[in-house]
């Protein structure tokens, strides 16, 4: 498990404290905590409306947490900008794929490296030195991910002509092009058929190793959810309710009258 | 985009790619200024002007409406600003240097003809090229304001924004008292009197000398320096740097921003500073645009003339050409600030029927060639565009003819031959003729759809 870099590495990658996010009445995360160590690589389930995404959005800045601390490799990043928690090392998917659909696959994932590129818009103008290394570098990265990725050849096409399963795999190409600490996966696996998540399952542990990045991932598939996460956090209407192996959890009952309802409710899963 | 391999890690001539292109718009300016226009005349001359200010509005305000997709329909104004802000630099320190507004102009700052033995530059065009700098600066810095409000406000909203600010701006011009024309009047007038302008706007012997801008009447007497050298250097410039831009990390932030904003948040882009970045390098270029304008012979600057109507027209280019598109903005306001001279003739539209026709022929052999799978997408896509821009040139040779026959004035229908253009495209081809890409770009005929 994850014990084994743990030790070398100074504090947690991730480290959430108490965070809370209510909008108007409805109360959508109840103090949330969660510990990522770097290399870990662990999951986030629920049922749906539990906060899953929210809880995305408080990590990624695009929420401002009402309470609650959120750490980031030492930093905290409670309220700043999206912008400038990426800079500082997180990066996401979205659940309902948000790609720049005009533009080329490649370009996709250029933008992503804009985060590190520091040459000045007259510097593009003028076309400095440091841009044309800069430009180059972008290129050269941008090309080796999206082979990582298997698609080298769709570089030059728009993005939202690309296939389903293809878009989701670029997504994860652009969030690993802003090189981030820890990567938040929202449900990579939606709409994808077997042969495909057997695939995207490989895929995720291979990112996890070469990339080297602690990953947290939100998943409904249950079956590559406890197949691939050494540990998991189960929400259910904004509060954690378990948090274990994919053992533990799998026996847990508040997990599964989570999920099969109590007597008043049934949820599918 | 397509190309982008062609400048890779390979490219290391530096300086060489950095500056060639630059002195090739010079050389081309000079060249068209001096051996071309002796060719064009007049009037075809003074045509090649307005396309070159045209252009640049229109690829300036694709910086805006194109790739970061706000929707700014406020551009004429900082024109406006721009024209107003070099008009009163020239004329009024051509008084006080040369004693007079006429031109103190080189060969390449005149648009009469015989004046061989002149220098090719002279005292007063360092005047004008410092108006030029100084007048998209002051637009620029008023980009700055309108942009901030863009943080905050979104599509409907933030047009209402620009457009007001176009509004306030032509009020304020209005208020203004008449132009100084004697010497002593540059010399005499205060140099601060801000409560005195509004309270008599027409007082004209209190009103401060930067206050003394026409008014309702028109800035009148600018030195015309304008020439085909100024206006294709700035056109050339303009385009330069829009597409260095473009290519660049920071057109790609740009780009990203309109095609979605949380995601290019989430991915490390301050869209904020980009959103008014970009306000503020199109009211820059439309700024020194404006300045060209006012200095072009024949014009008399006036507020109401640079108000909605006119950022209206510039939008319509951009959104003809493709949002996002430098080769399609270019191109649109090539054809639209054209076609009105053209509509004034009906029989030159009526002879260009040949022409339309053969296009449209061309246009359709690729379509079918296309279609029986000899070429690809390539020649699908020329078919598609011969088809398109031939079958319009054939309408509007239509249109000629009917004209004719009938003794209409066409040019006086020019808007609402607008509108049904862009109400067509709308149907047919919502992004524009182009799309986001360039007429360059390998993904374009390639044929990506």
């Amino acid at each position: 498990m994850a014990a084994k870099v743990r030790d070398d590495a100074g504090g947690p990658a991730l480290e959430v404290r108490g965070v809370s996010k209510s909008f108007g009445g409805l109360k959508a995360v109840q103090d949330f905590s969660l510990t990522l160590s770097r290399g870990d690589l662990k999951g986030l389930i629920g049922p749906n409306g539990a906060g899953k995404t929210t809880v995305f959005n408080l990590l990624t800045g695009v929420y401002r947490p009402d309470a609650g601390k959120i750490v980031l490799g030492g930093q905290e990043i409670g309220g700043i900008r999206p912008c400038f928690i990426a800079a500082r090392g997180m990066a996401r998917t979205f659940q309902n794929i948000r790609l720049f659909g005009e533009l080329p696959v490649v370009d996709n994932v250029k933008l992503a490296c804009h985060v590190r590129a520091e040459h000045s818009i007259a510097g593009a103008v003028l076309r400095s030195g440091l841009h044309r290394r800069e430009e180059a570098a972008i290129h050269e990265q941008a090309m080796s991910l999206l082979g990582v990725f298997q698609l080298r050849d769709r570089a030059h096409e728009q993005a939202k002509n690309l296939p389903y399963g293809e878009q989701r795999k670029l997504e994860i190409a652009r969030a690993l092009a802003t090189r981030p600490k820890v990567l938040l996966l929202d449900e990579p696996a939606a709409g994808m058929n077997s042969g495909e998540k057997v695939a995207l399952r490989d895929l995720i542990r291979r990112v996890r190793d070469m990339f080297d990045v602690t990953i947290l991932l939100i998943e409904h598939d249950m079956g590559l959810v406890m197949e691939i996460c050494e540990r998991i956090t189960v929400l259910d209407y904004g509060c954690i309710i378990a948090e274990g192996t994919p053992e533990e959890i799998q026996g847990n009952p508040k997990v599964i009258e989570a999920y099969l309802g109590g007597a008043e409710e049934i949820t599918g899963a | 985009m397509a190309i982008s391999t062609a400048d890779g890690p390979t490219a290391s001539k530096g300086w060489l790619s950095r500056w060639v292109p630059v002195v090739l718009i010079i050389a081309a300016a000079v060249i068209a200024h001096t051996v071309l226009r002796q060719y064009m005349g007049a009037f075809v001359s003074k045509i090649v002007l307005d396309v070159g200010i045209n252009v640049v509005l229109a690829v300036s305000l694709t910086l805006v409406n194109g790739f970061t997709g706000q929707f700014s329909i406020g551009h004429a104004a900082f024109m406006a600003v721009g024209g107003y802000t070099a008009a009163s630099i020239t004329y009024y320190v051509s008084m006080v240097v040369f004693g007079g507004p006429e031109p103190v102009a080189g060969a390449l700052s005149t648009m009469i003809s015989g004046r061989e033995n002149v220098p090719l530059f002279a005292k007063g065009d360092a005047i004008f090229a410092g108006s030029l700098v100084v007048g998209g600066l002051a637009a620029a810095g008023c980009g700055f304001l309108v942009g901030l409000p863009s943080l905050r406000l979104k599509g409907d909203y933030l047009a209402i924004v620009t457009l007001g600010f176009g509004e306030i701006f032509r009020v304020l011009i209005q208020q203004t008292a008449d132009v100084a024309y004697y010497v002593e009047d540059v010399k005499d007038a205060p140099l601060v009197g801000v409560m005195q302008v509004f309270s008599s706007p027409r007082a004209e012997w209190e009103a401060p000398i930067w206050a003394r801008l026409g008014g309702p009447v028109g800035f009148t007497g600018i030195p015309t320096y304008n020439s085909l050298f100024w206006t294709l250097l700035v056109t050339g410039l303009t385009l330069l740097v829009a597409y260095r831009l473009k290519r660049s990390t920071h057109g790609r932030a740009m780009l990203s921003i309109r095609e979605d904003e949380v995601a290019s948040e989430s991915m490390g882009v301050n869209t904020t500073r980009y959103k008014v970045r970009a306000f503020v390098i199109a009211a820059f270029f439309a700024g020194v645009a404006g300045a060209l304008f006012a200095h072009t012979t024949g014009v008399t600057l006036k507020a109401n003339e640079l108000a909605f109507a006119k950022s209206f027209d510039i939008i319509i280019m951009v959104v003809l050409g493709g949002l996002g598109s430098i080769s399609g903005a270019s191109l649109a306001a090539v054809i639209l600030t054209m076609l009105p001279e053209l509509l004034r003739k009906p029989e030159q539209l009526v002879a260009m029927w040949p022409w339309a026709a053969g296009v449209v022929v061309v246009g359709v052999v690729c379509t079918l060639l296309a279609k029986n799978k000899i070429g690809g997408g390539a020649v699908a896509r020329a078919g598609g565009l011969g088809m398109g821009l031939g079958g319009a040139a054939l309408v509007l040779a239509g249109l000629g003819a009917i004209a004719m026959r009938a003794g209409l004035d066409l040019s006086q229908y020019r808007m609402v031959l607008y509108a049904l253009a862009l109400i067509l495209m709308m149907i047919l081809r919502p992004s524009g003729i182009m799309g986001v890409r360039e007429l360059w770009e390998r993904a374009f005929w390639r044929g990506g759809r």
